[in-house]
């Protein structure tokens, strides 16, 4: 992330009262604290799945916060002629908007935004977190899920913003349901398309026979949002530890941030009924720390992650309830 | 699916039922945003644009600076989720560079910038959502953020896009969605209220001469209405921002006798 | 702990339109406000971009409006002022605008050759000249060569400071001074920034509270919250010594006072963001009440704690 300027003074003084017994912050926090989030699924309704993350803006006059835009967006492509991939495949983009650096140069802003990018891309294409339900015609057509994240404000604490908001997204995601659809041309030649039979089978994954002869496709129902997209457990969350080792302490505010010298980012996956797998660490910044603090670091950091990832479950559901009495009052009020 | 829709129908309503001359419901938000001086949120319909304004403030760099006056420097960009289709607009992309420069030309004559030599005046230009008239909200929104960050302007700028549909050159089509804008020759027009003057007109397609001016009055009426909304919009805010203070500075007031010590 | 909330929702300002209708403008241009009649800022009224105010014959244009076709039009959204025969239309959330003797906060961004450019949260960068600072060895020092080249030994980027503005440069950039021993190098605190029009002119704007915090309330919105420094332990006109000012070490600075200096923090922030304007008897106020009601410190800024503290500290 792009660092604030501090005086060496302001950086000792934070430093000084993070290290003291009490361990106090510079808005009272204590050390695994988290600013006020908040969230909310549903912002672009021309996309999949989106959503909206602001950690530490509590008062809509209040300025600022670590605010991030997510969404999802579901297209087809051919995996023989184009570049669709067998069961799917998954690109995520972050853009950072100039109004969250306005002192950085345009230049260091792509390379910001490349950062993000591959660090992102990295966690969340990973085959182990892949979703069952990407692909729509065995060997002929499948899903690009394309997972965009804009940066609009960023306050401190980027990384878990970009994962937490990414997850609220692919939560949101419904993938249109689809049926395989198979064209006999009836004696004629199909061009003007106007003598064409169609035919509609269910496509089922265990009959091998019939696959060969599916060659397109088409939605259920064009006004049904689809199902949801699978696996949305498994989609992970990060944890940075800030570290004076062997202290640490979450969630960053920006002078924090550059006032410590060293981070450790953790990305845990926790699949129901199965322990949370590291799907990812970072460590970053200008300092060292000992190889033996690292596992007990990794243990705090599942803690920590574990009770972000019921937290944020909550807010989800809690989301989707909301949005469904949204709609369900609203056409009650159209009858 | 539907069969095609019609951009006009008999009764003389467009398809998502407005009348030719009204509006897509508007909003206004100026609250702060991403510790910019002043920020607006717009939205004309299903279009929403969000500006956020910094400055003036010390230029970047210094190729940049004028001797005499400050530099407005514009950025858009677009996200990615805006429009059905997935598109991802890079800094380079020809389209958002013309609304760069369009909103540029747009603001250069009326933000005063000869009070503040040597700075720089960023206008930050994020589109999040896309039903048709994405340079007719990035200008109001515009209008609305340098106002809230108390950047001088010799008037507000309002701007509305407009078109003709074959059916009836007579009643122009105002504020179009996109649907609108694939089918009909559109214009969109930035007026200042007070003057009538124009500081914007865009037209990409061809017009008939005599239906081109017809489209200009139209316009002008509906500049005056947009100019009325956004005046309520910045006065409810400064009101807000008033209240607030005074009621600080009511304190104050008694207190500020007693005086303040070393 | 970890907590999900919803966004916050803005008023909805549409909602006011209809009480004080006075204050809005009537639908119809208007010119000659009947600006007899104005006498305290209590019924000042509102204007926008464009709105014409007056006539230019009777009175004389100030800041915040310009003329045309002998109108006096306001050019930005604020409180139209009328001292006699001037009017000026005042903004309500602007960048900084400094005056002579005005007293900031900055901080350095860049280092040249005999001077430093200082951040202050204005147009432009101010600049801090190498022959407007307090130089080692005596007030009246010569300046040498060497000092030139060690500029860093004094200010370098990043370094937050306290200055008054001495004059400005052609271009409108504010020249700022350090030579009083009030002035210089900033530590053992923390900095917060509010918007600069909550910060008034007064007659001093170093503080000190009860709880043993230090306050600067810079004109340009930057405010410097730190431990107290007692009177007798500054330096005096003799024996200046340069590595006590120009040090980068804080103090040693013990639980108490750190924690009275968060308290505050979150106080200024609570007040800026209900858009209060500062002065150090509502901080006192403030402050004692944090204490009274017994809050705990990081729920300060808490919505509806805010909002109790803005509702005890404005009803008296």
């Amino acid at each position: 992330m792009a660092t604030i300027s501090l005086s060496k003074s302001e950086k000792a003084y934070i430093q000084s009262s993070l290290k003291a017994s009490s361990s106090l912050r510079a808005d009272g926090r204590r050390p695994h604290d988290y600013r006020g989030i908040a969230l909310e699924t549903g912002v672009a309704p021309l996309a999949n799945g989106s959503a909206r993350l602001n950690i530490g803006k509590t008062n809509h006059e209040q300025s600022g916060g670590t605010e991030v835009l997510a969404a999802t967006k579901l297209e087809v492509e051919d995996i023989e002629n184009g570049d669709g991939v067998e069961g799917g495949r998954i690109v995520c983009s972050v853009s950072c908007s100039p109004s969250a650096y306005p002192h950085v140069s345009y230049a260091a802003l792509d390379d910001l935004q490349y950062d993000y990018t591959t660090l992102v891309q990295d966690i969340l294409a990973h085959p182990s977190l892949h979703p069952p339900n990407l692909s729509i015609l065995r060997g002929k057509k499948s899903w690009l899920l394309a997972l965009d994240l804009v940066v609009l404000s960023d306050s401190g604490n980027i990384y878990d913003a970009l994962f937490m908001a990414a997850r609220a997204a692919l939560w949101d995601t419904k993938v249109p349901r689809t049926r395989s659809v198979e064209y006999r041309a009836n004696g004629s030649r199909p061009a003007g398309g106007n003598d064409m039979d169609v035919d509609q089978e269910k496509q089922s994954a265990l009959d091998t026979r019939q696959v060969k002869t599916a060659t397109d496709f088409e939605l259920e129902d064009y006004w049904d949002e689809g199902e949801p997209l699978g696996g949305r457990d498994k989609w992970p969350v990060c944890i940075t530890l800030n570290l004076f080792p062997p202290l640490y302490y979450l969630d960053a505010a920006l002078q924090e941030e550059a006032a410590t010298p060293l981070r450790l980012l953790l990305m845990f996956s926790f699949k129901s009924q199965a322990p949370a797998s590291l799907q990812g660490m970072r460590l970053m910044g200008t300092d060292d720390i000992d190889l033996s603090l690292v596992s007990g670091l990794i243990k705090e950091g599942e803690k920590h992650a574990g009770e972000l990832f019921v937290a944020i479950n909550a807010k989800l559901k809690e989301e989707d309830i909301r949005r469904t009495e949204k709609a369900r009052r609203r056409f009650a009020a159209v009858r | 699916m539907s069969s095609r829709i019609e951009i006009l129908n008999d009764g003389g309503f467009r398809s998502d039922g407005r009348l030719p001359s009204e509006l897509r419901s508007l909003a206004f938000d100026l609250s702060p945003q991403a510790g910019a001086d002043g920020s607006a949120m717009v939205s004309h319909g299903l279009t929403q644009v969000l500006v956020s304004v910094f400055g003036p403030r010390e230029a970047k760099s210094r190729a940049q600076t004028m001797h005499n006056r400050a530099a407005l420097n514009v950025e858009v960009s677009v996200a990615p989720f805006s429009t059905s289709d997935r598109r991802r607009r890079g800094r380079g992309d020809k389209r958002v560079q013309e609304i760069v420069a369009m909103i540029k030309s747009t603001f250069e004559p009326v933000v005063q910038t000869a009070l503040y030599p040597r700075s720089q005046i960023d206008i930050f230009v994020h589109v999040l959502q896309q039903d048709g008239g994405v340079l007719q909200a990035s200008i109001n929104a515009t209008t609305l953020a340098l106002t809230a960050a108390g950047v001088p302007l010799l008037d507000l700028v309002c701007a509305i896009t407009a078109g003709v549909h074959s059916t009836s050159p007579d009643s122009p089509l105002l504020d179009l969605t996109t649907l609108e804008e694939n089918d009909c020759p559109s214009v969109t027009v930035a007026v200042m209220p007070r003057s009538g003057k124009l500081t914007l007109v865009s037209l990409e397609t061809r017009v008939h001469v005599d239906v081109f001016k017809g489209i200009l009055e139209v316009v002008g009426e509906a500049g005056k209405v947009l100019s009325l909304e956004m005046k309520r919009a910045v006065l409810a805010r400064t009101k807000m921002l008033k209240d607030a203070m005074g009621a600080g500075l009511r304190t104050a007031e008694f207190a500020e006798d007693a005086g303040g010590d070393e | 702990m970890i907590t999900f909330t919803s966004f916050p929702v803005a008023p909805d300002p549409y909602l006011a339109r209809n009480d004080d209708a006075a204050d809005y403008l009537p639908d119809s241009d208007y010119m000659d406000v009947d600006l007899e009649e104005e006498s305290d800022a209590g019924s000042s009224k509102l204007t926008c971009p464009g709105e014409s105010i007056t006539s230019s014959h009777a009175f004389m244009r100030g800041h915040g409006t310009y003329v045309e076709n002998e109108e006096v039009i306001s050019s930005v959204a604020g409180l139209i002022e009328r001292v006699n025969k001037l009017v000026t239309v005042r903004a309500l959330r602007t960048r900084y605008n400094p005056e002579v003797g005005d007293l900031v906060v900055g901080r350095i961004t860049e280092v040249q050759p005999r001077r430093w450019k200082v951040d202050a949260n204005s147009r432009q960068d101010a600049v801090l000249m190498l022959s407007s600072v307090n130089l080692p060895g005596g007030v009246q020092r010569r300046k040498l060569e060497s000092d030139e080249l060690q500029m860093r030994n004094f200010f370098e980027e990043g370094d937050l400071l306290v200055a008054e503005v001495q004059a400005f440069f052609a271009d409108g950039a504010m020249s700022l001074h350090t030579r009083s021993l009030k002035y210089g190098k900033l530590r053992n605190g923390q900095l917060v920034t509010v918007p600069p029009i909550l910060v008034r002119r007064l007659k001093s704007h170093f503080y000190t509270l009860p709880c043993g915090v230090d306050l600067i309330l810079g004109l340009n919105g930057y405010i410097w919250v730190s431990k107290h420094v007692k009177e007798n332990e500054q330096e005096g006109e003799e024996g200046f010594d340069a590595e006590a000012v120009y040090s980068n070490k804080n103090d040693e600075i013990d639980e108490a006072t750190r924690t009275a200096i968060s308290r505050v923090t979150n106080i200024i922030r609570v007040l800026a963001t209900h858009s209060i304007p500062l002065t150090d008897t509502l901080l006192l106020e403030a402050y004692e009440w944090a204490i009274e009601a017994d809050v705990d410190l990081k729920d300060l800024l808490q919505e509806d704690i805010g909002d109790a503290l803005i509702a005890a500290v404005t009803n008296r």
